[in-house]
């Protein structure tokens, strides 16, 4: 079994895998930032895309940019074969963690 | 039309954080952002600020896996190292009243500088980790220290303000740099 996720990489792969090929750099950021319902830092999601291509669990190519962006280019990113397995053992290990557990849990007195 | 951009000194402590690989990628996607989203939502001043947020997310996140910043703090701790070296000579040369207690402090620094350096190079591990933020800690409150006193005293000696002010940027980019592990993992 592979290495278990982090909360914050499953929110990053996931982004990645919502906008399919409309994965890039700020797209993603929105992506967590609207998955977390919170601002989150650029430079943290960007370390941990960092850190998930080096794990190879996602791959990355550049584009040519638009106007908007000063023509600057586009890094998008992909998911690769052992990043969607990853996620689907993330998914199925928090699973396996509360089965049995009534959910909302409630503080006994 | 001409677009706003952020200023360009924003822009450029942002182009230093990065490195070479995400340089255009990356100020590319936050221009975006910026022109689209946050300036006509924010208006001028506040979407500056929220650039100055984001630049400095690199600095306290990304950056110390990055060259730059890497490289500035291991060179400020081998001058830290090599100022140890010097203060702990120095003490049993002149051998004032008190220098054995501070030819250790000397040594304790040039000790706690060489273990920073090696824990850039190697990695080091959760128990290393610790015993280099302790030395930065101690490294940082002993610059303070010699710093304020430095200020205060009649006759300025002006190594000791270099050396203490280099010990607390080195102990604080050190403290940074070792918690930064458990800061990603933790988001």
């Amino acid at each position: 079994m592979a290495e278990l996720l982090g909360a914050f990489e499953q929110a990053v792969l996931l982004a990645v895998w919502r906008l399919a090929d409309e994965a890039y750099g700020r797209a993603i950021l929105r992506g967590v930032q609207s998955a977390l319902q919170r601002e989150v830092a650029a430079g943290a999601v960007y370390a941990t895309l960092d850190r998930l291509e080096q794990k190879k669990l996602i791959d990355s190519h550049v584009e040519e940019g638009t106007p908007v962006r000063a023509g600057r280019v586009r890094r998008y990113y992909r998911l690769t074969v052992p990043g969607v397995k990853a996620l689907n053992e993330s998914k199925a290990a928090l699973e396996n963690m509360w089965r049995g557990a009534k959910w909302p849990l409630e503080v006994e007195a | 039309m001409t677009q706003k951009s952020p200023p360009g000194w924003l822009e450029w402590i942002l182009t230093r954080c990065l490195s070479e690989r995400d340089r255009e990628t990356i100020s590319g996607d936050l221009l975006e952002e910026y022109r689209e989203e946050q300036l006509p939502r924010l208006g001028f001043v506040r979407a500056n600020l929220w650039y100055l947020r984001q630049a400095f997310s690199f600095v306290s996140v990304s950056s110390f896996g990055g060259p730059v910043m890497k490289l500035a703090l291991t060179w400020m701790s081998v001058f830290t190292a090599a100022a140890g070296v010097w203060l702990a000579f120095m003490e049993q040369m002149l051998k004032h009243s008190g220098y054995g207690g501070r030819t250790v402090i000397g040594i304790c620094i040039a000790m706690e500088g060489i273990a920073t350096v090696l824990f850039l190079l190697l990695h080091g591990r959760a128990i290393y980790r610790t015993l280099v933020l302790v030395g930065a800690i101690a490294v940082g409150l002993l610059g303070a220290s010699a710093v304020m006193r430095i200020l205060g005293a009649p006759h300025f000696e002006g190594f000791v303000l270099i050396i203490g002010s280099a010990l607390v940027v080195q102990g604080m980019l050190t403290i940074v740099a070792v918690l930064r592990p458990h800061r990603l993992e933790t988001l």
